[in-house]
């Protein structure tokens, strides 16, 4: 019950005018973030850190909050409403959603897929509040071992598993641990890769990193390969009340919930993570559809959009539990979210809800709030976004280079910053080019210091004794369930792609067509 | 860092029909920051009174782990299994890599950094959206210009003046609302 009253003292600070101003400020910048293309939650988060460094912690942490609530909203008007194939994290809701906005019915699958969030997003932070105290209670109780453990399952997941190419995304991996080492090592105080220049003593700043690999690298390598021509939009017709019919309604619900339940728990796992969790929502959905329904799958059929636009964010919420904490982060998103906690000395782990109870609570009394605003930014509003989504691309990526220049400058208001931001951004143009996944490189620079300090502890204990980390049955365990997991997915890894073949071979007649 | 760009324009395109040399490259500088990390991880000082493994042991490690995967992508290039391109919705997944767009993009980037000293932020802010509008073929160029002045003002005023993020007015140094 303490947990209870603990929330509702957080509801009591996010519903004063001032943070709902912020809150909406937030979910505002983070849908129309997920509706633009090339640029995303975690570059937002990266480029408002420097310039929101005025607020105080509270403020500046429900604004990034609703960004990154907001930024998985609005991806899914995105890859329902635009005529061109969506990026891979919502690949599955841009299979079916695109296809029913075709079919004429794109405002259906706007309703569904903004109600199913919204549902998904609520059940999973009352998931959240009720869950988190009790990881909380229980990582408090784990030491360096097993947060050895539960880091290198982080890495390796991001790093190897989630992309396409295993050797890119561990190359990816290393270039940010790489990164990360640069600069004085912390607990002997030695200088590591600064090749004597006093500039890179205090190694690269992870902002700088962020940003460039995300806004500069992304600009980059769309400018190298623009759509040119008119931006092409599915128009959406009608009262926004007439958008889900009875049989909508009832096509959706069942899907909604799935989703959520499927979504939840895949976020909360280290090896987790939207994609994975889309993925399987769409899966069951398929397998559980009959007859004329299940031949709609991969035409327009609304169980596929419902579902994993639900999971998509029923993980999102699920990603803050071992963000909150552990300190773990397992998505790009949640690394900057983490990065953010850290500029304000702020330390998600096991001990954030005993010290800075108050700031947790906030934050989650937020999300609930933020949700609650963005059903209605993206149900009566959604004729704002598809304007935004019209954005002249020569303009949109202007802007983004102009934004990025001003995060970068703040960091520490030298040129110098920028220049570095401009090399890092070309290292995410090729990165982009060659298909090497830039999420490891991120949670790499963010994670590779925590993880440093945590093996030394592990081996200054053990005296080091290298069998020390395997040691405790937790570490045993999480070991062993690594290894499940790699055969795990290897598995799912194989339907995926038959079932994307499969997909394509469809689409490619009927693409034609329309682009024609 | 930056692998050239002859070698990459040669092995560009999507159906290279040759060696994709550009993404050999890549994964070469990969690999050589592998070695480079062993060479400069040998000069990392350790204190005697370490108790631990020390400031060397993880770079070392991460050192050798980019030198496999390296090479290993070395590999896997030269039997021909290249990376898959990201895609995204403003991506053509039909035309060649133009560089020149590139090339103008990152050159005005660095304009941008040599004028924020000198001429203010806001200026340089104009010039980096007008340079990137007009590298990405915005028309009519006097509409990017104008927009451009616009955001560059209207960001100084937002972040400058109102949130008091220390961005130098620069020529514009004195104007109310505008000092950061």
């Amino acid at each position: 019950m303490d947990n209870f009253y603990a929330l509702l003292e957080g509801f009591s600070v996010a519903m004063q005018p001032i943070y709902l101003l912020y809150a909406l400020g937030g979910v505002l910048v983070g849908t129309a973030v997920g509706v633009l293309p090339g640029i995303g939650p975690a570059m937002t988060v990266a480029l408002l850190m420097p310039i929101t460094y005025s607020l105080e912690p509270t403020a500046a942490i429900i604004v990034f909050a609703g960004i990154y609530y907001g930024g998985m909203y609005g991806g899914s008007t995105t890859s329902i409403l635009l005529n061109t194939p969506g990026e891979s994290a919502s690949i599955v809701t841009a299979l079916e959603g695109n296809r029913m906005a075709k079919a004429g019915r794109g405002a259906a699958a706007l309703a569904t897929a903004a109600i199913g969030s919204f549902i998904a997003g609520t059940v999973a932070t009352v998931l959240l509040s009720f869950v988190a105290p009790y990881v909380a209670a229980f990582a408090v109780q784990i030491g360096p071992v097993e947060y050895v453990a539960l880091m290198v399952v982080a890495f390796l997941t991001v790093g190897a598993l989630l992309g396409a190419s295993v050797l890119r995304g561990l190359a990816s991996l290393g270039l940010g641990l790489f990164l990360a080492f640069m600069g004085v090592d912390l607990m002997t105080g030695q200088q590591r890769y600064t090749f004597g220049s006093p500039f890179l003593a205090d190694g690269i700043d992870v902002v700088l990193v962020a940003v460039g690999l995300f806004a500069l690298g992304e600009a980059l390598y769309v400018a190298s390969r623009l759509r040119h021509g008119p931006v092409k939009v599915i128009p959406v017709t009608g009262g926004w009340t007439s958008w889900m019919k009875k049989e909508d309604w009832r096509r959706s619900w069942k899907p909604w919930l799935r989703g959520t339940f499927i979504g939840f728990p895949i976020g909360t796992m280290p090896a987790g993570g939207a994609d994975v969790a889309t993925f399987l929502s769409y899966a069951a959905e398929k397998k559980l559809a009959k007859g004329a329904r299940k031949r709609q799958f991969g035409r327009g059929a609304i169980e596929g959009v419902a579902g994993p636009e639900s999971a998509n964010n029923a993980a999102a919420a699920g990603v803050l539990v071992p963000l909150l904490t552990l300190g773990i982060p397992t998505t790009a998103t949640a690394a900057m979210m983490l990065v953010a906690f850290q500029r304000y000395n702020i330390q998600p782990g096991p001990l954030l809800f005993e010290v800075e109870g108050a700031l947790v609570w906030a934050l989650i009394a937020s999300l609930y709030v933020g949700n609650l605003m963005l059903l209605v930014l993206n149900l009566p509003l959604v004729g704002m976004w598809v304007k935004i989504l019209q954005i002249p691309r020569p303009y949109l990526y202007a802007g983004i280079l102009v934004f990025a220049a001003l995060g970068a400058f703040s960091v520490n208001f030298t040129p110098v910053d920028v220049f570095v931001l401009l090399v890092i951004g070309v290292l995410g143009f090729f990165m982009r080019r060659y298909g090497y996944p830039i999420a490891p490189l991120v949670v790499g620079m963010i994670l590779g210091p925590i993880f440093e300090s945590q093996l030394r502890r592990s081996l200054a204990i053990s005296q080091g004794d290298p069998l020390a980390l395997i040691s405790t049955p937790i570490a045993a365990g999480i070991y062993i369930s690594l290894v499940l997991i790699f055969v795990l997915s290897f598995w799912m890894k194989k339907r995926q792609r038959v079932m994307e073949s499969a997909a394509l071979d469809d689409e490619s007649p009927q693409g034609k067509e329309v682009s024609a | 860092m930056v692998p050239s760009t002859t070698g990459a324009v040669r092995g560009g395109s999507d159906a290279a029909p040759v060696k994709p040399l550009g993404e050999i490259i890549f994964a070469a500088v990969i690999l050589s920051i592998g070695i480079v990390g062993f060479v400069a991880g040998a000069g990392i000082q350790t204190p005697d009174s370490a108790s631990d493994i020390g400031p060397r042991a993880l770079p070392y490690l991460v050192s050798g782990l980019l030198v496999i995967v390296g090479a290993g992508l070395i590999v896997q290039l030269l039997r021909g299994k290249t990376g898959e391109a990201d895609e995204g919705e403003d991506i053509d997944p039909d035309v060649r890599t133009d560089w020149l767009t590139v090339a103008k993009m990152a050159g005005t980037v660095v304009v941008h950094i040599f004028l924020i000293i000198p001429l203010g932020w806001p200026v340089a802010a104009a010039v980096l959206f007008f340079g990137a509008a007009w590298a990405l073929g915005a028309k009519p160029l006097w509409r990017a210009a104008v927009v451009g002045v616009v955001m560059a003002l209207v960001l100084q005023f937002a972040f400058g003046g109102l949130l008091g993020v220390s961005l130098p007015a620069g020529v514009l140094e004195g104007v109310p609302f505008l000092n950061g």
